[in-house]
């Protein structure tokens, strides 16, 4: 006992080695399973896991035995040896060939994973905060350019643009390219993609950097505004996969999810069928009445598309599509009609009547009657 | 070199017996000339940050990138000559960096006037010379409408560098103005007559990276 | 060697305080400036602390503390991360650990320019007000875009802080960076030109070594955050476009075009991973110190041991994509930085080795600080392994931006320097006042932080490896991790509350002892070092009486073989033992 407590310190650090062991091989959490052709990525884990597994081991139990067997005493004297260049130059090259070994196979899969196999199907990933949106080439097999502002003029007195990424052009095509007009446009967070294809995913941003991630797939990479990136996998196994976002991007960047359907290559081609293009959602755009047209662009410049969205689906705040004179809940359990008195005062003190299941997150908008008055029609018109 | 380190007197054996030397690493510099060095390596990082920022932005841009010699051109007897201000300007600076020269000379020699008129002049010229480029900048704003965020010839990241570059390099001038001055006075004043006048070697050092640092600004932005 | 030249500071007049203040407040004294910054980083470091403890109750417990929204958590983060590496752990280890130990160390009066030393630690005071402004409630709160900055979202709407808090980040760093430019200076020229008679670079004690190599890595990154500050105010504040490409903002579409968010990434890790050594470093020397004179044996392979600390500070400089490998950068550079990045590994493990084999065949006092260092080593090795996952490009894929890169950075540059910084102070406690510090408290409050840290990180690698991504306010079940992932992050909050706590225990052993601790003598730890020779303790303004020390000996002849005493003070002439 009294030796125990001589050399608790030895002791304890010889515990932390091995309970660090310990805890590796009983613990529930590992790498989830993978569901694309990058095992190797797993494999290059397991070969660095190994080997600075044992280095971990080997250097603690030495030092937990160094300090347990070299502990203090009076009569004691330490060795005097300020240097031992033989053992200095063997540590050094154990160490570098331990580093080689790791490295090789790293750099190996690093080349795979930059050259993109030539038969490779393309979709593009938008990102803005905080939501996803998809793109298929479609027919053609180009996708469209795109532009985020247009018409463009430079003068001394300043330039001047319009935008061209709006809730009519969600995606910023730019008009008057063939290429764009067979593009389909998947304006939703879901995706799907078939199974065993060669998938080379090519990334952008509206705003700022996000990092299209499905950890099943194990790629991933942040997306830059004004760059277009890449990477690619091939899928191995059908499910549902959770979409992640991986770069820090605004005061809702753990709400921007989506979903990543895996489909055999049938039940995948019906839903791109069923998918429209952009010539489609042009074709079915109604001239709108000059109020609400005027109401969509307050809308689209003040931002509320970035939690609202037109098609039901649920982003940072409830969907507008729908709400007009619906009855909607309250998270304090009470009930309310979304009529004009209630969505103005979700304007303009958005925090009072919180919508059941929505955080208090939307700062208050103060609008000039006019714009008002055009935005609720929009509401309006949005709702039928 | 190894040949030198046969016979023990090679420059390299004697940065070795410096670098292993106790109580000073560099011989006979004074700590404020050694700081004096220290700082002008950190104020390269800080100046081949700025340009290579520029480089980089530069040659990624997409839109159009104004033609120096045109921009920088100043009208003279009815004829625009092609970087005339610019020309005018390093040639006022080298000129600087000359007459500084001359007055860490004559400071070895302790002839306190001469160091004090010549650091003057200086002083002058750097002043004359960030004269110059507020007239250049005012012209740029003015006449052709470049501003800092605009450029009605392109890219915007024009104006945002050149304003940046020159303006963080005019402070520098501006500062080693004052600075030249007050060592000037203080010289005249007799305050190192019982120590050295290293102080303005020192100021000279200062001054001639300043100098150096608008000779790679000069290239970047108006030579490419 | 000669050692016949008279030191020129010999010859240089010490500027002596007349008053109260002139002494205390605005003194011109390294060991007056040392504790000031020593307290201020001490003082703000507990502020990021308790930032530290609010996010992990969030993140253990979401809902629990209503008020806490996404905007508080995101700027907690932000400002967690920033005032650990910078004011902190920077300010610390050189502003307090470099203003003590260099001049003591070398053998000088005082740094070279103490008026500049003064300038230097009262700007880095305004630096931490200007950062701390950004809780001033008006302004919209500090930002919230994370340590790194990151343009475009930095200055957009939808980033918490995106008008005036990032101002005051940006601003404190800039007038930060002339802080620490005058002190670094300084330090740089006190050990090239300052030292005493006979001491020899290669006699510096690796403390000194550590500080100078990682004040050099100072002097020549700040500059590229520097710029990279400017250029994001001008962005924010005059509209250029140096960083923001054109971009719909939160539905606006700015004005900005063509700038290059990838531009900024460059120049922050040109910066951000020298950075990692320039706490580290300190940290590698301050161990290396602690470990051999508490093992009563010469540090092994000391020659060895100041080439790897200048090999790591230059290849420092050649690895900072590696936080950029899923950036979006040019594929080929993965090649490159991740070569480099394992190349580093091996001076690191050099340093490892020797740490390790010091220990070996020696004669160990399991002191206080030399608890703190063994800690400091082991939890070194941990966060270096987990550095090699990460710098090998394909493997840093899937694990970029989750857990284990949060396990892995406070590992290896959090927990490690502050296990150094801890034991650094409880072995030169003695010298500074003259008293020591209680070991009953400073052991309960070494098991509790060394295992209570091990505790939080070692499992969060887990996490990281089933893919819990950092930085969100909240964790959704999701389907690819076990709900059990939820426990563990309870179990880690629980432990860091406890370790949070913890820490008062060392602040008021530091208050306690200064009154009422043990009276230490001049030399408590017997240890060889400059330090430990001063005539007085607490060494008086000057430090060395009349006459500066003479070096025969570098600092570690411990042990030595017909030596009557187990230690050889550095002033100690060659051929005599005491």
């Amino acid at each position: 006992m009294r030796k125990i407590l001589d050399h608790h310190v030895a002791i304890l650090l010889g515990i932390v080695v091995v309970g660090s062991v310990i805890f590796n091989v009983w613990s529930p959490w590992q790498f989830t399973e993978i569901a694309s052709n990058w095992e190797f990525i797993d494999f290059t884990v397991k070969v660095t896991w190994w080997i600075c597994g044992v280095a971990f081991v080997l250097l603690g139990l030495f030092m937990a035995w160094a300090i347990w067997r070299y502990k203090y005493h009076e009569s004691g004297e330490s060795h005097y040896e300020p240097e031992h260049p033989v053992l200095e130059s063997w540590l050094t090259i154990i160490t570098s060939i331990g580093v080689v070994i790791m490295l090789a196979p790293g750099l190996i899969v690093w080349d795979d994973y930059v050259q993109v196999p030539p038969d490779a199907m393309e979709v593009e990933v938008l990102g803005e905060q905080w939501t996803w949106k998809f793109r298929f080439p479609g027919e053609d097999g180009i996708f469209g350019t795109t532009s985020v502002k247009k018409n463009v003029e430079r003068g001394p007195d300043g330039t001047t643009f319009e935008p061209n990424i709006t809730s009519l052009n969600p995606f910023g095509m730019r008009d008057g390219d063939p290429h764009g007009e067979d593009d389909i446009l998947i304006a939703s967070n879901v995706l799907h993609v078939p199974l065993d294809r060669n998938i080379k995913v090519v990334m952008r941003s509206k705003d700022v950097l996000h990092d299209f991630w499905v950890p099943e797939i194990r790629a991933k990479m942040d997306m830059v505004p004004g760059m277009i990136t890449y990477f690619w996998f091939r899928p191995t196994r059908t499910g549902e996969f959770e979409i992640l976002c991986a770069e820090l991007c605004g005061r809702s960047h753990h709400n921007m999810r989506g979903t990543m359907y895996i489909d055999t290559q049938e039940d995948f081609e019906a839903w791109l069928d069923s998918q429209v293009t952009w010539a489609e959602m042009k074709a079915g755009q109604v001239p709108e009445e000059p109020i609400v047209a005027k109401g969509r662009q307050v809308a689209d410049q003040n931002g509320c598309f970035a939690c609202h969205s037109l098609d039901g689906t649920s982003v940072v705040g409830p969907t507008w599509q729908g709400l007009w004179g619906r009855e909607v809940v309250l998270d304090d359990g009470s009930t309310v009609i979304a009529d004009e008195a209630y969505i103005v005062e979700s304007i303009v003190e958005p925090n009072v009547k919180l919508v059941e299941g929505f955080g208090s997150v939307m700062t208050p908008y103060a609008f000039e009657d006019d714009e008002m008055e055009a935005l609720l029609r929009f509401l309006q018109e949005t709702a039928k | 070199m190894a040949e030198a380190a046969q016979t023990n007197q090679g420059p390299l054996t004697t940065i070795v017996d410096d670098w292993s030397s106790d109580v000073t690493t560099f011989k006979a510099v004074p700590w404020g000339k050694a700081m004096m060095w220290i700082f002008l390596l950190s104020d390269t990082f800080i100046f081949t940050s700025f340009l290579v920022s520029y480089m980089a932005v530069r040659m990624t841009q997409t839109d159009a990138w104004p033609y120096p010699s045109e921009v920088f051109s100043l009208e003279a007897f009815g004829t625009p000559v092609p970087l005339l201000l610019i020309a005018i300007m390093t040639f006022i600076l080298i000129t600087s960096s000359g007459t500084m020269a001359m007055a860490v000379n004559m400071g070895y020699r302790k002839r306190k006037v001469a160091v004090f008129w010549l650091m003057f002049a200086t002083a002058m010229l750097g002043l004359s010379f960030v004269g110059m480029q507020a007239f250049e900048w005012t012209k740029l704003i003015g006449d052709e409408g470049v501003k800092a965020w605009q450029n009605p010839m392109g890219a915007p990241q024009f104006g945002s560098f050149f304003f940046m570059i020159t303006g963080f390099h005019g402070l520098h001038v501006s500062a080693g103005v004052v600075y030249l001055l007050l060592v000037a006075i203080r010289v005249l004043r007799g305050k190192y007559d019982n120590t050295s006048f290293e102080i303005v070697e020192i100021t000279g050092l200062y001054w001639h990276f300043v100098d150096l640092v608008w000779v790679f600004i000069f290239a970047f932005f108006y030579l490419w | 060697m000669a050692t016949a030249e008279i030191p020129y500071q010999e010859t240089v007049p010490l500027h002596h305080p007349k008053t109260w203040i002139g002494k205390y407040v605005f003194s011109q004294d390294h060991k007056v400036i040392a504790v000031q910054y020593g307290i201020t980083a001490i003082a703000v470091g507990l502020v990021a602390l308790f930032l530290s403890d609010l996010m992990r109750i969030q993140i253990a417990y979401p809902g629990f503390m209503e008020w806490f929204v996404e905007d508080y958590y995101y700027q907690a983060i932000t400002m967690h991360g920033m005032i650990m590496v910078i004011y902190l752990l920077t300010a610390f280890l050189l502003g307090a650990f470099g203003n003590f130990t260099v001049p003591l160390m070398c053998g000088a009066r005082d740094m070279v320019f103490p008026f500049v030393n003064m300038l230097s630690y009262w700007v880095y005071l305004i630096s931490v007000i200007i950062l701390l402004l950004g809780y001033i409630p008006g302004l919209g709160g500090p930002t919230g875009a994370g340590w790194t900055l990151y343009p475009p979202q930095t200055i957009t709407e939808g980033t918490p802080g995106a008008d005036w808090g990032i101002m005051t980040m940006l601003a404190s760093l800039a007038v930060f960076i002339v802080a620490f430019t005058m002190g670094g200076l300084n330090y740089i020229t006190t050990i090239l030109q300052a030292r005493t008679r006979g001491m020899s670079l290669m006699r510096l004690p690796l403390t000194v070594w550590g500080i100078f190599v990682a004040t050099f890595l100072g002097l020549l990154a700040f500059p590229a955050l520097f710029v990279s500050a400017i250029m994001m105010i001008l962005d924010l504040r005059i509209g250029t476009s140096f960083f923001m490409p054109a971009i719909v903002s939160l539905g606006q579409t700015l004005a900005h075009d063509g700038g290059q968010p990838l531009l900024f990434q460059h120049l922050f890790w040109f910066f951000g991973h020298p950075e990692v050594y320039i706490v580290a470093l300190p940290a590698f020397g301050v161990v290396s110190d602690l470990i051999s004179v508490h093992a009563r044996k010469n540090i092994f392979g000391y020659r060895l041991m100041v080439w790897a600390l200048v090999f790591i500070g230059i290849l420092s400089f050649i690895v900072w994509a590696h936080h950029m490998f899923v950036a979006g950068m040019h594929p080929y550079f993965g090649f490159f930085f991740a070569t480099t990045t394992l190349i580093i590994a091996v001076p690191t493990a050099i340093k490892v080795y020797n740490w390790i084999l010091t220990l070996w065949k020696a004669n160990i006092k399991l002191t206080v600080p030399m608890l703190y260092a063994l800690s400091f080593v082991l939890t070194f090795i941990m966060g270096g392994i987990t550095g090699l996952f990460l710098g090998n490009v394909i493997i840093d894929i899937p694990l970029s931006d989750t857990y284990f890169v949060v396990a892995h950075f406070h590992m290896v540059m959090g927990v490690s320097p502050i296990l150094a910084i801890f034991g650094g102070i409880y072995h030169w406690y003695p010298k500074l006042t003259g008293r020591m510090l209680n070991d009953t408290v400073g052991k309960w409050h070494f098991w509790i932080t060394f295992l209570g840290t091990y505790i939080i990180y070692f499992p969060m690698h887990y996490l990281g490896f089933i893919g819990v991504p950092r930085r969100y306010y909240e964790n959704f079940d999701s389907s690819f991790y076990p709900a059990s992932a939820q426990t563990l992050n309870e179990i880690i909050t629980w432990t860091a509350l406890v370790v949070g706590v913890a820490q008062l225990l060392y602040i008021g052993n530091l208050v306690h002892s200064y009154f009422y601790g043990k009276p230490a003598g001049d030399n408590p730890w017997g240890a060889n070092s400059l330090e430990w020779c001063t005539p007085d303790t607490p060494p008086s303004h000057g430090n060395w009486g009349d006459k500066l020390p003479t070096v025969h000996r570098w600092a570690y002849d411990y042990s030595v073989p017909g030596s009557d005493k187990d230690f050889i003070p550095q002033t100690v002439p060659q051929g005599q033992s005491s």
